[in-house]
């Protein structure tokens, strides 16, 4: 009896071994993912997709941006926190030979337009003032909440745009510009009112790295399709519409966020990997120095999906309604604390440089002299020498 | 004397002082008919926090003040009202102190005449008495301090004022006699703002004649004393420019001041000519007609020094008339000036021909200027023209006022000379035409 007991012993305590270290790799598991619950800081996301030019010829702007919007909603990111600017109607436009439909794959593979699409800047509302005060929130108060920016501290903002521009300067509606330091000043005024906890910018323009040299908040990070001196190419026409569907940077963006679900772990590093120049013909770009995380560690889906943080637990608590006792269990020796103001939660003074202060400037000593050598000379000059021996 | 001069000194500071306190300050010292690109109290609060920024006021086109100005406001800013009062009082007590002089001056010549018997027989009414002249600098103080445009330009700060004390000072020292501290005190003005280079004839011409040497071109003394007048003037006018050098280590100040003087960049309205006119010129004739224009102000001074070289005093008057009119960036605080010497030549009040309808003129284009102003860029229903109109009357108010001045003037001396009751040859009443 005693030689089969050691091996049933022994069967049992290796899958006794066995479960506890799948524990271990569960919980491990849990606790990574516990880790990665409190890794970034937002709690809601928005996006502000904006498409600068009109005429039926820059369809493809147009195309991209409806494109991010789509991959934007498919990832969860409800209309009522996009703010989509068109600046011209494609998809009804009388050059349309497909009406209520845009394109961005050739063939007409893709309709980005749909049936919900929900365009709250249209036409001659994209304009920089109204895209500024989107931004900063400076908004008349008759203005509807589609057309709002209502982020908060805790928001991940996605701002993509897209468009004609130059080494500085994006085009808008081919009346105005935007120029980067505007936009820089704008992001810097959102952070000043706590309007974002991070932002990824993403511009599809010729030079658009220009667009994103001047920003100098913290917690931005951002893509450009292109460097200085270099233009942005346009993907593929079709020959049924007669135009350009889309811009090649943002075709390879959106068929990299076709892959993408909600609950992907595809981090930054791949989107900058996204379009080489052997098929964009320019070099994107991307900008992490202001950013706080580092980009392996921030989620594709932090940015253009609406992931909710919720955990769903089985406990159950009960309401107390009777307080006081709750209130008196508080230990008194607790440190008090002084109540934090708003201006002070954010270590901003760390974060961004203060320019030291001029000093007042004085006249030269030189000059005092002249000046008042020259009027003692005029002086005694007029009234004559003899009274000066009334001071010596 | 005195007494009254410390009344009306203390009547137009009570007047400043409750203007300052009340809301028109800020109104008055946004009007453009006040405060010039060159003289607003703005820009020189500009320039002062620029320097203290460690950027020279010089470096954008805002500041366009002297830098002996960035000397006293340096350290007075806190003070500008008191100073800009202080230089009201100091510009009418200059006046009233010039003007008791010059009229002893005029009873003086007067006398000479009368016992050389130059003077025609029929000509009594029109002699002056010390009775009559008593009061006159006072009045002239008056004018100056009570003035609406002066009170205007003091409350909106504008460093016009400061100018007019430096010429109120030039004016005292050449009727004093004392060509040194005239000669530093008209420096000091074209060093300020360019146009008192044309005082520079009166003042000569003024010298002269007190110290009796005659106005001939092949005279050696003439020459003497003009050479040395103007050794001094332009001496002095060296040596404040180089000492202005030293404050800012650089000659910025000379384009900023003197090429934005001369070659009217800044076409902002005001009471003048140059606005309206080169904003719709093009840029092909801009340089010639700023030449035309500009050499219109210093044009008169060689024909009215040949014409009025008996009369410096006059000659400075209308001299400063025309400087007020016709330079680059008039304002209201440059005509108070001019305005202050009519009492001076009340006298003269029998022979002016149109002096109602030119007070009119001058009054009601005063009051439609902010009229218009206001129609044109707030209510958008008028346009620049209608403002233009209105300028254009009011400089051809003040010029008719000068020559109707001018021609009564004239018209005096040649009764004095001639009798009051002219008669043609045939016997007929003739009458004095200007050609």
């Amino acid at each position: 009896m005693a030689a089969p007991v050691p091996a049933v012993c022994w069967v049992r305590a290796a899958a006794a071994l066995l479960l506890g270290c799948c524990g271990a790799a569960l919980a491990s598991g849990v606790q990574d993912q516990a880790e990665q619950f409190f890794r970034s800081g937002h709690t809601n996301n928005w996006a502000v997709l904006v498409c600068t030019s009109r005429f039926w010829f820059n369809y493809r702007h147009v195309a991209n941006t409806l494109s991010v919007y789509r991959s934007v909603k498919r990832l969860g990111i409800p209309d009522s926190h996009i703010v989509l600017m068109l600046a011209d109607d494609m998809a009804c436009n009388p050059r349309n030979p497909k009406p209520a439909t845009v394109f961005s794959h050739k063939n007409m593979e893709l309709n980005v337009y749909g049936d919900d699409v929900e365009v709250d800047y249209r036409s001659y509302e994209v304009t920089v003032e109204n895209f500024l005060r989107v931004l900063t929130g400076r908004i008349p108060p008759s203005t509807p909440r589609s057309k709002r920016l209502l982020s908060d501290d805790r928001s991940n903002i996605l701002i993509y745009m897209t468009g004609h521009g130059g080494n500085g300067f994006l085009k808008f509606q081919d009346s105005e510009e935007i120029t980067n330091v505007e936009l820089a000043d704008a992001f810097e005024q959102m952070w000043q009112k706590r309007r974002y906890n991070e932002l990824l910018f993403i511009i599809d323009t010729c030079q658009g790295a220009s667009m994103y040299e001047r920003f100098y908040s913290p917690n931005i990070m951002a893509l450009a399709s292109s460097q200085v001196g270099e233009d942005s190419l346009s993907h593929q026409p079709d020959l049924g519409i007669g135009v350009h569907l889309m811009d090649r940077y943002t075709f390879y963006v959106l068929e990299f966020l076709e892959e993408i679900h909600p609950a992907s772990q595809t981090n930054m590093n791949d989107l900058f990997q996204v379009c080489p120049k052997s098929l964009c013909v320019s070099t994107p770009g991307h900008r992490t120095d202001l950013f706080q995380r580092d980009p392996q560690n921030v989620l594709i889906t932090d940015f253009f999906g609406s992931v909710r943080k919720v955990e769903i637990t089985t406990e159950t608590v009960s309401l107390d309604s009777d307080l006081a006792g709750f209130e008196s269990k508080l230990p008194k020796d607790e440190l008090a604390t002084e109540p934090l103001k708003y201006a002070e939660q954010l270590p901003v003074a760390e974060i961004i440089h203060q320019k030291p202060k001029q000093k007042d400037w004085h006249p030269p000593g030189g000059f005092i002299l002249g000046l008042w050598a020259l009027i003692i000379m005029v002086f005694f000059k007029t009234y004559g020498i003899k009274h000066m021996k009334y001071i010596f | 004397m005195a007494a009254p001069l410390v009344l009306v000194v203390l009547v137009a500071v009570t007047v400043r002082a409750v203007l300052y306190r009340s809301s028109l300050a800020a109104f008055i010292s946004e009007r453009v008919e006040v405060a010039s690109p060159l003289n607003a109290w703005k820009r020189v609060v500009e320039g002062l926090a620029l320097l203290d920024l460690g950027v020279s006021p010089y470096s954008g086109a805002i500041f366009h003040e002297t830098p002996l100005i960035i000397y006293l406001f340096h350290f007075l800013i806190e003070y500008a009202e008191l100073v800009f009062m202080i230089t009201d009082v100091l510009t009418a007590v200059a006046l009233y102190l010039a003007i008791q002089d010059f009229n002893k001056v005029v009873f003086k010549k007067q006398k000479l005449l009368i016992e050389l018997d130059k003077y025609a027989p029929d000509v009594a009414e029109l002699i002056r008495t010390p009775m009559e002249m008593h009061y006159i600098p006072l009045k002239v103080a008056l004018f100056y301090l009570l003035n609406p445009y002066t009170v205007m330009s003091c409350v909106a700060k504008s460093t016009c004022a400061i100018n007019n004390t430096v010429i109120a000072f030039f004016i005292l020292a050449t009727i004093k006699g004392s060509a040194f501290l005239s000669a530093v005190f008209l420096a000091l003005a074209t060093y300020q703002s360019l146009y008192p280079l044309t005082l520079f004839a009166p003042a000569l011409l003024y010298l002269l004649q007190r110290q009796f040497i005659p106005i001939k071109l092949k005279s050696k003394s003439f020459w003497l004393y003009t050479m040395q007048y103007a050794a001094l003037y332009l001496c002095s006018l060296v040596v404040i420019i180089c000492l202005s050098f030293f404050l800012l280590n650089s000659w910025d100040f000379i384009p900023s001041v003197y090429g934005f003087i001369l070659s009217v960049p800044d076409l902002t309205p005001n009471i003048g000519l140059f606005w309206y006119f080169f904003a719709e010129m093009f840029e092909h004739f801009s340089l010639f007609f700023v030449c035309v224009f500009q050499i219109n102000v210093f044009f008169y001074t060689i024909p009215l020094a040949i014409k009025l070289k008996e009369h410096p005093v006059f000659f400075m008057f209308v001299q400063i008339a025309i400087i007020s009119i016709f330079k680059s960036y008039p304002t209201v605080g440059d005509i108070a000036l001019y305005m202050a010497f009519l009492p001076v030549w009340s006298h003269l009040y029998r022979f002016l021909r149109n002096i109602f309808i030119l007070s009119c003129v001058l009054i009601v284009c005063s009051l439609l200027f902010p009229v218009l102003w206001h129609l044109w860029i707030y209510a958008g229903s008028a346009n620049s023209n209608f403002y233009y109109a209105i300028t254009l009357t009011f400089n051809i108010g003040q010029i008719l006022l000068i020559s109707d001045y001018f021609y009564a003037f004239l018209r005096r001396e040649y009764y004095l000379t001639h009798g009051l009751h002219l008669t043609r040859q045939d016997g007929t009443e003739a009458m004095l035409v200007l050609k």
